[in-house]
């Protein structure tokens, strides 16, 4: 694995190997899934499984008694569901929660449910869905444990040398008014985007590019969840559609979104099949990489909360273009992973929480 | 714990099977409470369960029909639609072609695609009915969905002239890639896939390449649902067998024991046959299983042909939660159907007819498990149009099975038992549903094989019961020895009904066949002893014993030299050379260490009976 991989990114935020395990719960009503995720979760000598329960209520009893480090948690459950059961679970014992949901408009639907009620993260119950193969599977659910169970109590790691504060930020840019605007997240992304963009009012003058990670069928539900919240349009993108402004443009899961311009100047979508040799469908990187060129020194990047290390070349893009880079501080992130990259890399002209962001997006007015 | 890819289907299928037969006994409940919200989150949850453990083991075409089914119940759910009898014919034809998946997964075989018809039903349930509010795209299967979605998204969306027009170049996005990685491009390539799905799916064969799950010891998963072990049942088996061994020792000791008059042995020796008796009680329940998993297809099996024949039905259960051995409970399944099928089909009466006759329009039958010592009674009972006696007598004459004199002979309990006579049908059209006449008397040969007998009752225009005598377990066969000159035989305890001693003057010879009197009724006698034995002559005395055995409706008197004493013994397979023949069961080892044969006694009668 490369420093880029996750777990090269995962022990940053941990720490040190020497670390007392993550003590993970497993619910899930299925038998057989609570036998597999514990397989896989066991498997890790830095995660250990210290309960399990077939529904909700059980849950929901094992936190208060176990207090884990981390749930695993489904959703279909008898005598009580898994978003009543983050509910409760958030409003007694707040504890990081993995969502294991299916892919389906339903499950999209629940799951982003479960998010709004607290869970921090979720995946498919089909690991495969999210990789190449079962092994790659089995490590994306072990990392994803790992950085969520990690996060109570929190590890403020000491920051890499050149961290530029706020202020000196401040003191030494001056903000060009951008063109546009483009987001890219992955963990913690979904509640992040939902308190970010009802922030922006009606008339609003830049188009938003949005890069969350999320499977295929996840993305258009999101982007109609987000267009109830917001008082701008939200919408998953569409291929070969014009860039307006006051719109965000929900890049579709599972596929890439670039920005291109025409001949004339209109600015349009590229909706295009992946490269085996980009990771993520969609991806930042991507992304950013298109708007560099479209929009040269005219783009406000932004980097939210997120695991791996996608946005840190895109936005290396950006800044040669002379465009701005902001990402989203430590203490207000899920997981510190793709800001940390950013600012590590040097690129970053602010690190803000994220209420500062969105104060700072709805300024640019 | 699961350490291999076949102890994970193994454990998908235990836990799938189950939910399939809490499926079927929920669809049929939900056609007498389809609004039931917490029955129909149950079935969707079911349906959602089964998807998402096919799901991890690829079984592409079972997580779809499941995956189809879940829409359907969650429309339903959500009160989007109601349940009708159209649907419900579809989703239990769902169940149907779901039940063979599974049981073409567990015969190791991948399973066979549903047909595109009843996927397309199940599509045009799970669309809700016009003049509601449509989600989306609530019917997009999940498993198909993540690599086929994104190119039917892309196609149509952007205005049609312009597509044409000017799409990214390849080029083009190869130089974004250039700039974002370098022209080496490690990076990206290199580094291992976190979030997005998967462009191609998992190829099959790299799933078998063996994972190394559960390396670290098993966990401790500690919920209250994983208190139990799964165990093979040929290591059950294996259990069962080394217990019957240790029966025959103590057996052994027990004999030894009479010739060894020391009253410390036979302390020891009676502590080691409890200890023994309990141990094999012990093993035996390990065994057992609710006679439910029989009686849970049954209310499907009674609502299908209940439906399809347009008669009303109510079937009531009673004692599934008894246990009997799991080989029984298996063999008993296809007899225990058929008689079921009979009694909705030959039994119960159209709805009209039964108003007519001033019964409820609805017919009852009443299946009931109970246990009897070492036996389980299984009765089936319909409250339908009984059989006439007379009916029946005509029919066998008909039939050529008997003349006229020898039916007319037989008391109406006997006639009954005509029914299991091969050739046999009551009905005069033969209905594709049940009996093309060669049912009862399979089902009968198959309860004899499990040692047991059926019994049958009816009194005409109110009903007729059924009665299955099982033993507990097949492992271990309370059985009569009796001797023949030296040798010692045994016959299943079940089919003995009395033992008399006889007079030898007192019988007589009736169409060549020597019978006695007992209680008014003719006994037919068989001397085992001119059967089984060789080159031995019969000691003549004036009185033998005479075993009573009962195969069937009939009773036979075989005619032995001596009782030798009631055993419990354990059957052991015949070897090679004397396999297959006629008449013995199997053999075992008696008390004094000898080898005592097993009689068969309905393969017994069919070979030698009718040799005079």
């Amino acid at each position: 694995m490369t420093e880029t991989g996750v777990k090269a990114d995962d022990s940053r935020i941990v720490g040190t190997q020497g670390r007392p395990a993550v003590r993970a719960l497993v619910v899930d009503d299925s038998g057989f899934f609570r036998r597999r995720v514990c397989e896989i979760l066991n498997d890790d000598p830095d995660i250990e499984v210290v309960g399990s329960a077939c529904n909700g209520l059980e849950a929901v009893e094992q936190t208060a008694q176990l207090h884990p480090d981390v749930i695993t948690m489904d959703i279909e459950m008898p005598v009580l569901d898994g978003i009543s059961a983050v509910r409760r679970i958030m409003a007694s014992h707040p504890t990081p929660i993995l969502m294991l949901s299916s892919l389906t408009y339903e499950g999209a639907r629940a799951t982003l449910d479960a998010l709004n009620a607290g869970a921090l993260d979720f995946l498919p119950k089909r690991l495969e869905d999210i990789a190449r193969n079962r092994e790659d599977a089995n490590r994306v659910l072990r990392a994803r444990v790992h950085a969520l169970g990690c996060r109570r109590p929190r590890v403020h790691t000491a920051a890499p040398a050149p961290v530029r504060t706020r202020h000196a930020v401040c003191a030494t840019r001056v903000a060009r008014r951008p063109q546009a605007v483009v987001i890219g997240t992955s963990t913690g992304g979904p509640a992040a985007l939902q308190r970010l963009l009802p922030a922006l009012r009606e008339g609003y003058p830049f188009p938003l590019l949005l890069v969350q990670h999320m499977p295929a069928s996840f993305t258009g539900a999101f982007a109609e969840r987000l267009d109830q919240l917001c008082t701008i349009r939200v919408k998953e993108a569409e291929d070969g559609e014009p860039v307006l402004p006051a719109t965000a443009y929900l890049a579709p899961g599972g596929r890439q979104m670039l920005a291109e311009r025409r001949t004339g100047g209109v600015v349009r979508l590229r909706v295009t099949d992946s490269r085996p040799e980009v990771t993520y469908r969609p991806s930042v990187d991507v992304c950013f990489a298109s708007a560099a060129r479209v929009w040269p020194g005219g783009v406000l990047g932004i980097v939210l909360t997120g695991m791996g290390v996608d946005g840190r070349e895109g936005a290396r893009l950006l800044k040669a273009g002379g465009s701005q880079v902001w990402v989203q501080d430590e203490p207000s992130c899920v997981v510190y992973g793709m800001p940390q990259a950013v600012v590590g890399a040097g690129l970053a002209d602010w690190i803000l929480p994220l209420d500062e962001i969105g104060l700072g997006l709805a300024r640019q007015l | 714990m699961a350490d291999t890819e076949d102890d994970i289907l193994q454990d998908f299928l235990v836990e799938a099977g189950e939910l399939l037969e809490q499926l079927g006994e929920q669809l049929v409940e939900l056609e007498h409470r389809p609004q039931d919200k917490e029955l129909l989150n149950a079935v969707f949850r079911g349906f959602h369960t089964v998807k998402g453990g096919a799901g991890f083991l690829n079984l592409t075409p079972l997580v779809e029909i499941c995956h189809h089914a879940e829409d359907v119940f969650n429309l339903l759910r959500q009160g989007e639609r109601t349940v009708d009898a159209a649907l419900m014919d579809t989703v239990l034809r769902v169940l149907d072609t779901v039940n063979a998946m599974f049981a073409e997964v567990r015969a190791g075989r991948a399973p066979t695609p549903a047909g595109a018809e009843l996927l397309a039903e199940l599509a045009y349930f799970s669309t809700v009915p016009s003049g509601r509010q449509t989600p989306s795209s609530s019917a997009t299967p999940e498993a198909v969905d993540a690599p086929a979605a994104p190119e039917a998204a892309n196609a149509p969306n952007a205005p049609a002239a312009e597509v044409a027009v000017d799409t990214i170049s390849d080029a083009e996005f190869e130089s974004l890639l250039d700039d974002l990685y370098g022209t080496e491009r490690a990076p990206g390539a290199a580094s291992p896939p976190a979030e997005a799905p998967a462009r191609h799916p998992v190829p099959t064969t790299e799933k078998g390449a063996g994972t190394p799950a559960a390396k670290a010891g098993g966990g401790p998963t500690t919920g209250s649902a994983d208190t139990t072990v799964r165990v093979d049942t040929r290591r059950l088996d294996e259990i069962m067998n080394l217990v019957g061994e240790l029966v025959l020792v103590r057996n052994r000791l027990e004999t030894l024991k009479a010739t060894i008059p020391d009253g410390e042995i036979a302390k020891a020796v009676a502590n080691l046959g409890l200890v023994t008796a309990d141990l094999q009680t012990a093993v035996m329940k390990t065994r057992m299983q609710p006679v439910r998993k029989v009686f849970g297809r049954f209310p499907r099996v009674v609502r299908d042909l209940a439906r399809s024949l347009n008669k009303e039905v109510r079937l009531e259960m009673m004692g599934e939660e008894t246990d009997l051995d799991k080989n029984l409970v298996e063999a008993l399944a296809d007899p225990l159907v058929h008689l079921v099928r009979n009694a909705v089909d030959h039994g119960i009466e159209p709805p009209d007819v039964r108003e007519a006759a001033g019964k409820p329009r609805a017919g009852t039958v009443v299946l009931c498990a109970a246990q009897e010592g070492d036996h389980i009674l299984l009765t089936i009972e319909d409250d339908g149009a009984g059989m006439d006696p007379g009916q029946l007598r005509k029919k066998a004459v008909e039939k050529g099975l008997m003349d006229a004199e020898a039916v007319a002979r037989l008391s109406d309990h006997d006639t009954f038992h005509l029914i299991f006579t091969p050739g046999f049908s009551t009905k005069s059209e033969i209905s594709d549903i049940s009996g093309r006449g060669v049912g009862l008397d399979v089902v009968k040969t198959r309860i004899a094989q499990l040692n047991g007998s059926i019994e049958v009752d009816s009194r005409k225009g109110v009903g007729s019961t059924l009665r299955i005598k099982v033993p507990l377990t097949l492992a271990i066969l309370p059985t009569l020895m009796v001797a023949l000159g030296r040798q010692i035989f045994a016959l299943p305890l079940a089919s003995v009904s009395e033992i008399f001693d006889l007079d030898v003057r007192r019988t007589n010879v009736v169409d060549g066949q020597e019978v006695v009197l007992t209680r008014g009724c003719a006994l037919p006698l068989f001397s085992l002893h001119r059967w089984l034995v060789r080159d031995e002559a019969q000691v003549s005395v004036e009185s033998r014993p005479v075993v009573v055995v009962h195969v069937g409706n009939r009773r036979i008197g075989f005619v032995v030299d001596r009782l030798v004493g009631q055993e419990e013994v354990v059957i052991k397979p015949l070897g090679a050379l004397v396999q297959g023949l006629p008449g013995l069961a199997g053999a075992t080892i008696t008390g004094d260490g000898k080898i005592a044969l097993i009689l068969d006694v309905p393969s017994l009668l069919k070979t030698y009976a009718h040799r005079r």
